[in-house]
């Protein structure tokens, strides 16, 4: 189509591979930042993952002035507005935020408070809010899969109205990502294949949803060749660093492509069934990828067969004929959650998860329907639409 | 040079058209609200009293209606009665010219970053789906399945032709309504 627009953006540092953390002090002295603040999880911290981030920027004479390390699974509004008191009262002047979606969006969020000032972080909440750039703030992400450190996105709940306030703005991209393969190595195998699927999810649905565009395209493409070829050997062998690395670059381009074409149904069902029923992100990713393509199937057809390349490799591309590769590229994915099932359960089936009743398919439905990610969706989704993709991935 | 003085033209004409098209969607939007039960479906997960607008940046062409209650939409003109809730805005009046002259679907607006929300997105999801309903109503069915991402298959001939006709009459009188001092 001649005729298309599409915009990309993508400002990110990204800073990855063997002794990459050790690029943080001098990454940081660049911007003029002396007194960083650490903003993570007790998982992280528990799992030692905090050492080595730490031992970096002392080994070159950077102090860490302080380390904030209670951010839970939902972040808050409260929590937000503790850890700008304590940036402030440490007179910080730099975020590192260590950890998976949770302890990234925080970062983001506490960025905006002390960078624009105030307690109030739902002051800013929604698109285009904010105006100025905001200080100096690097991502380490923990696990390979939200693509956080590459999206302008943050999501931080508000719970005196019991709502999740959205917040959209290039300024909450961080100045750099540290992809370095310590920080996913001890990364238990269920969350290793779920986290890895999302990637997969988001590469896939950046390829074949309404926003694509020749730039994320190649992202997303680099993406998927990069899970498939690693995500197994990573799950029989859990301290292969190179795998590691492979699967967290994978996340990152992923994130790059699906920030800037954005995602569908498998997100929109993906998020009301979190919601509804509790279940990890990744889990339902990998759980609706193949039915939501198959749903899609005839509206995708063509980009979809040729993802084929990227998972199953150049043999079985060209020995598959073009008008069966659609179907070869969802079987594909189809014989990557059987494997993934035999090594960790991770569930291919909502019965399968055993946290789901069969009851509580028409709310999930309702509440995709009312999605943002659902208006990407290459088919224009009705509720019974939604209905019946449930009803395919229930048992 | 005549590209200078045919350009302005142009560019009159583009916004006059954007103009009077938020007019005819205004109006239509509180027709389809009263005759159809889909859009009734749709906008009755609206708050009471929602405010929706869409609108050209920066002080460009709008369109408010009201949700009044019970699937209900009141055009209001160009002229809120308060702040508005939620807000589709285009980014330029081109961008806006290529949607309302179905040149682009609403979806694939919102695609292309054409165009921005203000407000909760889950409302936006619902107006989009509405506005496509819309237009499958207003328009030959040839210029909708260009408008829309798919025609719907539950809306057939009869119902269409009745259904656009019993608008067209209501835009009509509803624009005689407000011509008449
Ligand atoms: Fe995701």
């Amino acid at each position: 189509m001649s005729q298309k627009y599409y915009e990309f953006f993508c400002p990110v540092k990204v800073i990855a591979g063997k002794a990459a953390l050790e690029h943080i002090p001098y990454e940081l002295t660049g911007l003029a930042a002396k007194r960083p603040m650490i903003v993570t999880d007790k998982g992280v911290r528990a799992a030692g993952l905090l050492d080595p981030v730490i031992a970096a920027c002392e080994e070159s004479g950077l102090e860490i002035v302080s380390i904030y390390d209670d951010v839970p699974p939902d972040s808050s509004t409260s929590v937000v507005r503790d850890i700008a008191g304590i940036y402030r009262q440490e007179k910080c002047d730099a975020i590192i935020a260590v950890g998976g979606g949770s302890a990234i969006d925080t970062g983001k969020a506490v960025n905006i408070l002390v960078s624009e000032g105030g307690d109030d972080i739902a002051k800013y909440s929604g698109a285009g809010i904010l105006k100025h750039p905001l200080k100096p703030f690097f991502v380490v992400p923990t696990t390979a899969g939200t693509g956080s450190e590459v999206t302008a996105v943050a999501v931080i709940t508000d719970e005196k109205k019991g709502v999740k306030l959205p917040f959209t703005s290039s300024f909450l991209l961080p100045n750099a990502a540290i992809i370095d393969p310590r920080m996913t190595l001890t990364l238990p195998p269920h969350i290793t294949a779920a986290t890895a699927m999302d990637a997969m999810t988001h590469a896939t649905e950046a390829f074949t949803c309404m926003a694509k565009n020749p730039l994320s395209d190649a992202y997303a493409t680099a993406a998927i060749k990069k899970i498939s070829q690693s995500l197994l050997n990573v799950m029989d062998n859990p301290k292969d660093a190179q795998g590691r690395l492979e699967l967290a670059q994978a996340s990152t381009m992923a994130g790059i492509a699906f920030s800037n074409s954005m995602v569908g149904l498998v997100h929109s069902l993906g998020h009301a069934t979190g919601a509804i029923c509790h279940l990890p992100h990744g889990l339902c990713m990998s759980l609706y990828l193949p039915y939501v393509l198959e749903y899609n199937l005839e509206s995708i057809r063509e980009p979809l067969g040729e993802l084929l390349l990227y998972l199953e490799g150049p043999e079985v591309y060209s020995a598959t004929p073009a008008a069966r590769r659609a179907e070869a590229t969802i079987s594909a994915l189809r014989k990557l959650r059987d494997q993934l099932y035999k090594r960790c359960q991770l569930p291919r089936t909502l019965k399968e998860t055993g946290k789901v009743q069969e009851s509580q398919l028409d709310h999930i439905a309702e509440m995709a329907l009312d999605d943002g990610s659902i208006m990407f969706n290459p088919k224009e989704v009705t509720l019974e639409d939604a209905r019946s993709v449930l009803r395919r991935a229930w048992a | 040079m005549l590209l200078k003085r045919i350009q302005p033209m142009a560019f009159q004409a583009r916004r006059l058209y954007v103009d009077i098209m938020f007019q005819v969607m205004g109006r239509a939007l509180q027709a389809v609200s009263e005759v159809d039960e889909t859009v009734q479906n749709e906008a009755r997960a609206l708050p009471q009293g929602l405010l929706f607008e869409m609108m050209v940046m920066p002080e460009g062409p709008r369109l408010i209606v009201e949700h009044i209650g019970d699937g209900h939409f009141h055009y209001h003109g160009q002229s809120a009665p308060r702040p508005v809730d939620l807000s589709i805005q285009f980014k330029h009046i081109a961008h806006a010219f290529l949607v309302l002259s179905f040149q682009e679907k609403t979806s694939e607006a919102f695609a292309n970053d054409r165009m921005l929300v203000d407000g909760d997105v889950s409302y936006a999801v619902r107006m989009t789906r509405v506005l496509n309903r819309l237009e499958t109503f207003i328009l030959p069915k040839l210029i909708a399945k260009r408008a829309v991402k798919e025609y719907p298959a539950n809306l057939h001939l009869p119902e269409k032709l009745i259904s656009a006709a019993r608008i067209y009459l209501k835009v009509a009188t509803n624009f005689v309504e407000t011509v008449r001092p």
